[in-house]
């Protein structure tokens, strides 16, 4: 598999998926950096006691839709990248098991969603030190809101990337991710069970935060099972 | 016979009910150029596709190099070279990215890379992006990354397909030269006859899912023979004299169709006219054309 994903690796140069990765952390820290800037007296007397919390907390609302716009996305330009000019044909008559051409493509979004992950985290504390709030940085926490949206976030990218890779037509899954990154924005309301709810849960308080992670990641893994199986037995046109 | 490296063995594959590949039983012996011809929709891309693995028979069995495509298709796969219907290609990447996305998954040697694009003379474009590419280079391109992992057999599926008559004549002498300088077995599909027939050993005709003629070359050319058209003076009366010397023939449009065909015969026949003082204005040979007889294959089939 390690051939397959050095491959894709190759395959997506100049596809602006790099861009896409480095984009969605910085929009949320931009924002943030604009919200902060205009508010600043305001903000920092609401936060007077935390202000590396209320800085978090600012960012950490806008993780989930970020993320999930980003897992849409993603999945369907890694898919397009084969869907474009017919090259699953040649792809999968190469002696490569199709569970590895599978995992590689979700390998290969882990990473780029990996390194989005990475660089909010980077780029949370770098606002936080420019707008004043001193270098003592709560580093698990940025970590935290960084990274276990995105993992709560696992069914979706499974989902989707299966659905990407299968239908050749893009519309429905991008509708799909779309409508559900829009609706995490009130994934408030929602029972705690359903996946939506739990990348915002993610972000939140340890109670949630458990059942997010932990559902997440399990729930992804078995898509992510099926969709392989399928993938191995489906006939490619 | 020598040994086959593809046999498949009553190949059905159904749509829906309906057999795109009916009971199809392809015998590709080491060595040759295997012709596959059809009309467009007979079953030559489905019937490729199952040879490739890429989608599975509804029944039937296919042996590749002697071995269950079924159960050893990585091993299979991995010497085999395939081309299937248009160019793949990825666009934004020039020639040697596009091998290299390919050599990182065969894991053959990057010195493959400079070799096969040799082959296929690309040399000069090997840093360009190949959306810029003429169809007949990305053609080429698709032949080189078929070769890239040094196969035994290579399948092409349609490789001349919209290409100028240039196009057409740099992969034909592509294709001819794989068994003689690379020992390679080719599949070549084409619904053209003209097409195949100059560089093909073997020819399968298919005709709505199901094979109607599988045999050498030759033995098609001797199905079209010819028949030799004498236009004479007075016809009927020449016939007449020619039926009575045991030749067999019939009038065609005020000229004398004659069935056999050699040298000497021809020559009994004119002397004979001559002799009996008919003016013989003509004698031509009307040989049926190999594109004549493949479209009444394919037109009767094994139909009706």
């Amino acid at each position: 598999m390690g051939r397959v994903l050095s491959s894709d690796l190759l395959k997506i140069r100049r596809k602006g998926l790099w861009l896409l990765a480095v984009s969605g952390p910085f929009g949320i820290v931009a924002l943030q950096a604009l919200n902060f800037g205009i508010r600043y007296d305001y903000l920092t007397k609401k936060y007077a006691d935390d202000l590396w919390g209320g800085l978090i907390e600012n960012i950490a609302l806008l993780v989930p839709v970020t993320v999930l716009a980003g897992v849409t996305l993603i999945s369907s330009l890694i898919a397009n990248v084969e869907h474009q000019t017919n090259s699953w044909k040649q792809l999968l008559a190469l002696p490569v098991p199709r569970t590895a051409v599978f995992a590689a493509k979700f390998l290969l979004s882990v990473i780029l969603l990996g390194v989005s992950c990475a660089l909010l985290a980077w780029g949370t504390a770098a606002l936080g030190v420019a707008l004043g709030f001193g270098w003592d940085f709560p580093a698990v926490k940025i970590l935290k809101i960084s990274f276990l949206p995105f993992l709560a976030s696992l069914p979706f990218l499974a989902l989707l990337l299966w659905m990407s890779l299968t239908v050749r037509n893009q519309a429905a899954p991008v509708a799909i991710g779309l409508l559900a990154a829009v609706c995490s924005l009130f994934a408030g309301q929602l029972p705690e069970f359903v996946p939506l709810a739990w990348p915002l849960l993610a972000a939140g308080p340890p109670s949630g935060l458990r059942l997010a992670v932990g559902g997440g990641v399990l729930l992804g893994a078995l898509i992510l099972l099926v969709g392989a199986v399928h993938f191995e037995r489906r006939d490619v046109d | 016979m020598s040994e086959w490296i593809i046999q498949t063995k009553d190949l059905c594959k159904s749509y829906r009910g309906r057999l795109a590949v009916d009971h199809v039983n392809l015998n590709i012996a080491r060595g040759e150029i295997y012709g596959f011809l059809g009309p467009n929709g007979a079953g030559k891309t489905t019937t490729i596709r199952m040879l490739l693995g890429l989608i599975k028979p509804t029944r039937g069995s296919v042996e590749i190099f002697g071995k269950s495509l079924k159960r050893e298709k990585l091993h299979i796969l991995r010497k085999i070279g395939s081309l299937v219907e248009y160019p793949s290609y990825y666009g934004h990447l020039t020639a040697v990215e596009n091998l290299e996305a390919i050599r990182r998954i065969l894991d053959v040697p990057k010195t493959r890379i400079a070799q096969v694009l040799e082959t296929v003379g690309l040399t000069k474009d090997a840093k360009r992006p190949v959306k810029g590419f003429s169809l007949g280079m990305k053609q080429r391109l698709g032949i080189a990354a078929a070769l890239l992992g040094e196969p035994e057999m290579l399948i092409l599926d349609e490789p001349t397909n919209g290409l100028d008559p240039s196009g057409i004549l740099e992969i034909r002498e592509l294709i001819k030269a794989m068994p003689k300088q690379h020992g390679i077995t080719v599949l070549v599909s084409s619904h053209l006859l003209s097409e195949v027939e100059q560089m093909a050993s073997t020819v399968g005709i298919i005709r709505q899912g199901r094979m109607v003629f599988q045999d050498t070359i030759e033995s098609l050319r001797r199905q079209s023979e010819g028949s030799i058209s004498v236009a004479v003076s007075e016809p009927e009366e020449a016939l007449l004299a020619l039926l009575r010397m045991g030749f067999r023939g019939k009038l065609e449009n005020g000229r004398i169709a004659l069935e056999r065909t050699d040298d000497q015969s021809v020559a009994r026949i004119v002397k004979a006219l001559v002799e009996q003082n008919h003016a013989v204005y003509r004698v031509e040979e009307k040989r049926k054309s190999l594109e004549e007889l493949f479209l009444q294959i394919v037109g009767e089939g094994g139909g009706a």
